[in-house]
């Protein structure tokens, strides 16, 4: 079995609020797809998803649609993660 | 070239080089910034004493009797620890977050004690320091193994993931070993024709520093 990654805290956020974004897109955001594609137990992600939005990161925890702030946010994130990705840093 | 006017272009010079590393340094604290991990900080710590080096060689151009002879010495001090923080980044870039920040820790409080180890005697007088000539070439020659180290870690990263875009800071890097190679040709045989390539690979290694991170920051991407 492939293991997976020590995540970060703040990665973890980055890559949900990742998926939150891409999920948005849909009429209704799906919570177990977004667990498949974070790869998260489920209760760590209700903790997460109660995280981001006591940060004001997302709009409330049921449908999950992104703040202005957490849209500025994933910006940011994307940003400099390609920087790092460009610059042959690894963030793990 | 008459004396002054190659002092006026060498000031210039140096002085446009130290601002792209100021700027440089502004997109280079980015990741520490958002990740608040120490084993980033020596990207715009490296950056930063590169441009300090630069800044104080358009200094003692402008002024070459301020300070003293000890200053050249504290630019080829500054300018290899820019290097060796480099280096310890990319090193540490590798490892665990875990391991990688207390491993970081240690290698900076090391660092910055080595750093005053060797400015203390450059800045306390009646020391007797070795010859320019001799410090100059040996740090010229360790600038270079860091670099190629940096240019074998950025090409690595790209293999492992070939992209477009992560191919160019590589090149980057492979251009600033060349101008110090060629740094280390004008010390051997004081050739004037490998001092100015040196000059002019250095602005283009740096350029694409520049322009990579201004894509990074500031293009339009992912068909947003």
């Amino acid at each position: 079995m492939k293991k997976i990654a020590r995540r970060d805290k703040l990665k973890i956020y980055g890559d949900l609020l990742t998926v939150l974004c891409a999920e948005s897109k849909e009429d209704k955001i799906v919570l177990t797809r977004v667990q498949v594609q974070i790869k998260v137990p489920f209760d760590r992600l209700k903790t997460y998803i109660r995280e981001l939005d006591e940060l004001g990161l997302i709009q409330d925890q049921t449908s999950l649609r992104l703040t202005e702030k957490g849209k500025q946010y994933l910006v940011e994130y994307e940003n400099v993660l390609d920087f790092m990705k460009r610059m042959g840093i690894a963030y793990r | 070239m008459n004396p002054y006017d190659y002092q006026t272009f060498r000031i210039a010079y140096e002085v446009i080089s130290a601002i792209i590393c100021l700027v440089l340094v502004r997109f280079m604290i980015k990741p520490y910034q958002l990740t608040k991990e120490s084993r980033y900080l020596g990207l715009p710590l490296g950056f930063g004493f590169l441009g300090a080096t630069y800044a104080l060689a358009a200094f003692i151009f402008y002024q070459p009797y301020f300070f003293g002879s000890t200053t050249i010495y504290l630019q080829l001090i500054l300018r290899s620890f820019a290097f060796i923080f480099l280096v310890v980044t990319y090193y540490f870039s590798r490892q665990t977050a875990d391991v990688g920040r207390k491993l970081w820790n240690t290698t900076l409080a090391i660092l910055i004690i080595a750093f005053l180890t060797l400015f203390l005697p450059v800045i306390i007088p009646d020391i007797a320091l070795p010859s320019y000539q001799l410090t100059s070439s040996f740090t010229r020659v360790f600038n270079l193994i860091c670099i190629i180290y940096i240019c074998a870690h950025t090409l690595r990263s790209h293999v492992e993931k070939p992209e477009p875009e992560t191919i160019w800071i590589p090149f980057g890097y492979i251009f600033l070993a060349i101008s110090q190679y060629l740094l280390i040709i004008f010390a051997v045989d004081e050739s004037m024709a490998a001092w100015w390539s040196a000059l002019g690979i250095r602005w283009v290694a740096l350029a694409i520093f520049l322009i990579i991170s201004c894509r990074s920051f500031y293009c339009f991407k992912r068909g947003d």
